[in-house]
């Protein structure tokens, strides 16, 4: 049955469900780009109001969004670029806003809204608004369907939120249980369209000033959980990309690296056990405290000993690695290794070259490991630490070593390597993260993305490679944590703000292991201790059923419950007539109430039938008798219907 | 087509099959409920994000499409349960001509006291809507009539797609014959046959000009028809009464309209009935194979004839 057209209340309530549905979307799109989204919407909203829009103007803004949307992703298509798009399409869907049919649809396809924004972000934010888009645009169904339905009294929409929330409620267990029993893919049937646009993070290259977003991001990284002894921060360096070859600009990984295995490594006697929860990165780029014993299932080893997920990690991930600092790395450097290590550009930082070279001379050969001290004195005396740093020129190093003599890791790591190769010594810049800081409610590390990290690594006889960090010996309070230090105006200086601050990260972690790092391998670990291997799928299968049956019974009893009268006298009076139907007194339903206390009198003792009937009265009048309802007085009737008990015993005897 | 095949087996197979005597209480034997077109495309839609969310084990999309799974699962059941428990306890309606619209009283209660409003009770092709107030409520229909007789209404259909249009849940009641069809009138309608009959009698009117006696003044009489010469003899007012010749019975007999076709006849004495009614005539209503009915005069009169004419059986 289709009507003519959508009364303005209901058009109101489809096109609001549809913007809370397109908020956390527009929010986690480039933010010029949602704005003019939302203008658009508006717009869309607006000429749905008047009436109808002409043909060419939705032509003309679906092509002025669609290559909006193309532009700021750069041309590019990716998961982003797809989102882009899907909100372009939903901000210009109200044009067709008619009938109730095309309502239907533009809810149906407003719910697409938050899928999408979960593929590109998945914080609390997201969440809240996503589900929050979701109750709207069922209570916007539930509108629709009203209005079909000719009912003359339409619901104040808080009855609808209401209905809503208890439909979902309902569905609650049943949805659970299918959220953490249902068997789920081990490995994907397809892969996850990378994002067009990158976000700012550890990757497989680095560039002068390219890190200054990242070192402002308090957002988590990781969490770590540590079995047993936790390393002191000042040890915790989270190895990532090791970066060899340099363009006079740019570091980037070594492609030799990456498909060659890794090298001997001697372990040194102690031994970390933690539990890494990584957030998404959509990278493969994992990070290892230095240095980890084997790559864990699912990651691989290159010849740098970096680790590499096998998959991008589009959802929280969860590893477990052990891992020693080492005794000896690479002992025997390989030649091809030796030279990659040793190259730099021609034509560039003359300068530093020179210093390099007038220190090997006075050192003479073999002296590597005075050469790396001299320039860490070197380092400590002059240099100071600063984000604050001008884009470098041609000669980066030149410029930073003997110029401005501050700047930040990029410059201290990148100068230090060019550096110790002008001396002859390998070196590479490793990236990663340093220090981290304990949560105090939940006994983990937290790392942040401002924690990200560049320091060096020399090769020296006999020991291999060794972390040398020039940031440190300037500044190690800006490396190995403390967060204050970093941002102190920003909401941590505050002592009143951190701890709830703490509490809501600990909160966020948990919900973290709950719900977004669930996955089929900790499906599988839930029935192993008890049941092994093929047993353990089945019993998964076995408790999927039963939970699912008693999630539908619970619906069932939910739904049949019935609305509850929110009249508390009302309420009252049924529950003690309940208490007479048990004894087949019962109110036929449509018997005044005095009339039923005197029915029912001469089967109840005297004193039973007297104070049912002054209570029937004094419901009858507070139910029917016109003027003022004094609360105490209410209270007073509701306490006393409450407190009403029918005695049996023998019923009075006529009197002879 | 094979669809509307499974369609009408689909009909045949469904509760009720047979009429039944009201009151019927719509339990969850004959309570069907399936989804609508708009729900089979939210399940499609939410099939297909489910399947997505976890190839790419993305647990906040997969959690939000359980979320409203389970919601649209709940409201399958709140939509049984709109019509669960619902107890129709009667259908009837006021007589029309055939041909006009009858308003048929589908009358509804419940026991428990579960909210229910917006039903959609269809019966014939015409549809009502249907909201219970403490328990009751009634909807009206405007169902069309074709034929003279015991209205037939076939399967009412009391159905609901709340509460959020994914599923329509839907009861059918099959009651006994529920109103009554009085025949088509004759249009134009001939004039009344004259009154002839044995019963005939002169009746009193003022238009007459034939005096017939006089009479004491009571108020509202009108001055001119005073008898001021009789009034003046007796010492108070006297009114004349005069009389007419037309006030005779009429008789409406079934063998006199023999040149007309079977239907044009229960037409026709249908008209007169009618016309009888509206004119205050005594009628007397001559059928075959019956006894008279009447004369009488009166709507209970009408009611009757139009009745005996209505239930006429078929044919010749």
């Amino acid at each position: 049955m289709r009507t003519a057209s959508l009364p303005h209340g209901v058009r109101a309530r489809v096109l609001l469900a549809a913007a809370t549905c397109l908020l956390p979307l527009l929010l986690a799109l480039p933010g010029r780009f949602a704005l003019g989204v939302a203008a658009a919407c508006a717009l869309a909203a607006v000429l749905s109001w008047r009436g109808h829009a002409p043909a060419w103007l939705k032509l003309a803004l679906v092509l002025l969004l669609g290559t909006g949307a193309m532009a700021a992703m750069g041309w590019r298509f990716g998961r982003d670029t797809g989102c882009a798009l899907l909100a372009t399409m939903l901000a210009l869907k109200p044009l067709e806003l008619r009938a109730p049919r095309d309502a239907r649809s533009l809810l149906g396809f407003a719910l697409f809204a938050p899928f999408a924004t979960f593929l590109l972000d998945q914080g609390p934010l997201s969440l809240a608004l996503g589900l929050a888009g979701a109750i709207a645009a069922l209570a916007a169904m539930q509108r629709l369907s009203e209005h079909e339905s000719h009912d003359p009294r339409p619901q104040p929409a808080t009855r609808h939120i209401r209905d809503v929330l208890r439909l979902v409620a309902a569905g609650l267990p049943l949805a659970l249980a299918a959220f953490w029993l249902f068997p789920r893919l081990p490995a994907p049937l397809w892969g996850v369209p990378e994002r067009a646009l990158s976000q700012p993070g550890l990757s497989d290259s680095m560039e002068p000033g390219g890190w200054i977003d990242l070192m402002v991001d308090d957002t988590p990284a990781l969490r770590v959980t540590f079995a047993g002894e936790a390393p002191p921060p000042s040890r915790m360096y989270w190895r990532g990309p090791v970066l060899t070859d340099y363009d006079g600009r740019r570091w980037t990984v070594s492609r030799l690296a990456v498909h060659a295995p890794p090298p001997a490594v001697e372990p040194g006697d102690t031994v970390w056990d933690y539990e890494l929860e990584v957030e998404p990165t959509d990278d493969r780029i994992l990070v290892a405290l230095e240095l980890p014993h084997a790559a864990p299932a699912g990651a691989t080893l290159t010849h740098d000993y970096d680790l590499r997920a096998q998959r991008p990690l589009t959802s929280v991930t969860r590893w477990r690695i052990r891992a020693s600092p080492p005794r000896r790395f690479e002992a025997e450097l390989p030649p091809q290794v030796r030279a990659a290590t040793l190259r730099l550009p021609e034509g560039f930082n003359p300068r530093t070259v020179a210093l390099g070279r007038k220190w090997r001379e006075e050192a003479g050969e073999g002296n590597d490991a005075a050469i790396v001290a001299r320039a860490l004195a070197m380092i400590r005396e002059e240099f100071a630490y600063t984000l604050a740093t001008p884009l470098p020129g041609r000669h980066a190093a030149d410029e930073f070593l003997f110029e401005w003599k501050q700047g930040y890791c990029e410059h201290f790591s990148s100068a230090f390597v060019v550096l110790m190769r002008a001396a002859g010594i390998p070196a590479r810049v490793v990236t990663g993260y340093a220090g981290g800081y304990r949560n105090p409610y939940g006994g983990y590390w937290v790392v942040r993305r401002m924690d990200a990290h560049a320091w060096a690594e020399v090769w020296l006889e006999g020991r291999g490679w060794v972390r040398v960090d020039p940031t440190a010996a300037v500044a190690p309070e800006r490396i190995y944590d403390t967060l204050e230090d970093r941002v102190g105006t920003g909401l941590r200086a505050f002592p009143v703000i951190r701890p709830a601050l703490d509490i809501g990260d600990w909160l966020r972690r948990g919900w973290n292991d709950l719900v977004l790092g669930w996955n089929a391998a900790r499906q599988r670990d839930l029935f192993r201790p008890a049941f092994g291997g093929r047993a353990g799928t089945r019993a998964l299968v076995a408790a999927f059923a039963l939970a699912a049956v008693l999630a539908l019974a619970w619906m069932a009893w939910l739904a049949a419950r019935g609305a509850r009268e929110h009249d508390p006298v009302l309420r009252a009076w049924h529950r003690m007539g309940r208490r007479y139907a048990r004894l087949g007194l019962g109110r036929e339903p449509h018997e005044p109430a005095l009339r039923w206390a005197e029915r029912i009198s001469p089967a109840l003792p005297e004193a039973c039938a007297r104070e049912l009937r002054a209570l029937s009265l004094r419901f009858a009048h507070w139910r029917y008798a016109s003027g003022r309802r004094d609360a105490a007085a209410m209270r007073a009737l509701v306490r006393d219907l409450r407190g009403h008990r029918p005695r049996t015993g023998d019923p009075r005897e006529p009197t002879p | 087509m094979p669809l509307r095949r499974l369609r009408t087996t689909f009909e045949r197979l469904a509760r009720p099959r047979r009429r039944e005597s009201l009151p019927a209480v719509l339990d969850r034997h004959r309570i069907y409920v399936l989804p609508t077109r708009f729900g089979m495309f939210l399940a499609a839609l939410l099939l297909a994000m489910a399947l997505g969310a976890l190839n790419y084990n993305n647990n906040p999309a997969l959690l939000l499409c359980l979320l409203l799974g389970g919601a649209a699962l709940a409201s399958l059941l709140q939509a049984h349960l709109q019509l669960s428990g619902l107890e129709v306890h009667a259908v009837g309606g006021d007589p029309v001509p055939a041909g006009s619209p009858l308003q048929l009283r589908v009358h509804v209660r419940a026991r428990d006291r579960r909210e229910r409003r917006g039903l959609r009770v269809e019966c014939l092709g015409a549809a009502a809507t249907l909201s219970l107030e403490d328990g009751a409520g009634e909807a009206v229909i405007a169902v069309p009539t074709v034929r003279r007789g015991w209205l037939d209404p076939g399967r009412i259909r009391i159905s609901t797609t709340r509460p959020l249009g994914l599923a329509r849940a839907w009861a059918w009641v099959w009651p006994e014959g529920a109103a009554l069809v009085y025949p088509a009138p004759e249009l134009p309608a001939p004039p009344l046959p004259v009154g002839d009959g044995e019963g005939a009698k002169s009746r009193l009117h003022q238009a007459g000009d034939d005096v017939h006696h006089l009479r004491e003044w009571r108020s509202g009489d009108a001055r001119r028809m005073v008898a001021w010469k009789p009034s003046a003899r007796r010492g108070n007012l006297v009114v004349r009464e005069n009389e007419q010749p037309a006030g005779m019975d009429v008789v409406l007999d079934w063998d006199a309209l023999a040149g007309l076709p079977y239907e044009r006849r229960i037409s026709r004495l249908a008209t007169w009935v009618d016309q009888a009614a509206r004119e205050s005539r005594r009628c007397r209503l001559l059928l075959p194979g019956q006894p008279p009915v009447g004369p009488g005069q009166g709507a209970a009169h009408r009611h009757a004839c139009l009745r005996a004419l209505a239930l006429l059986p078929d044919g010749g």
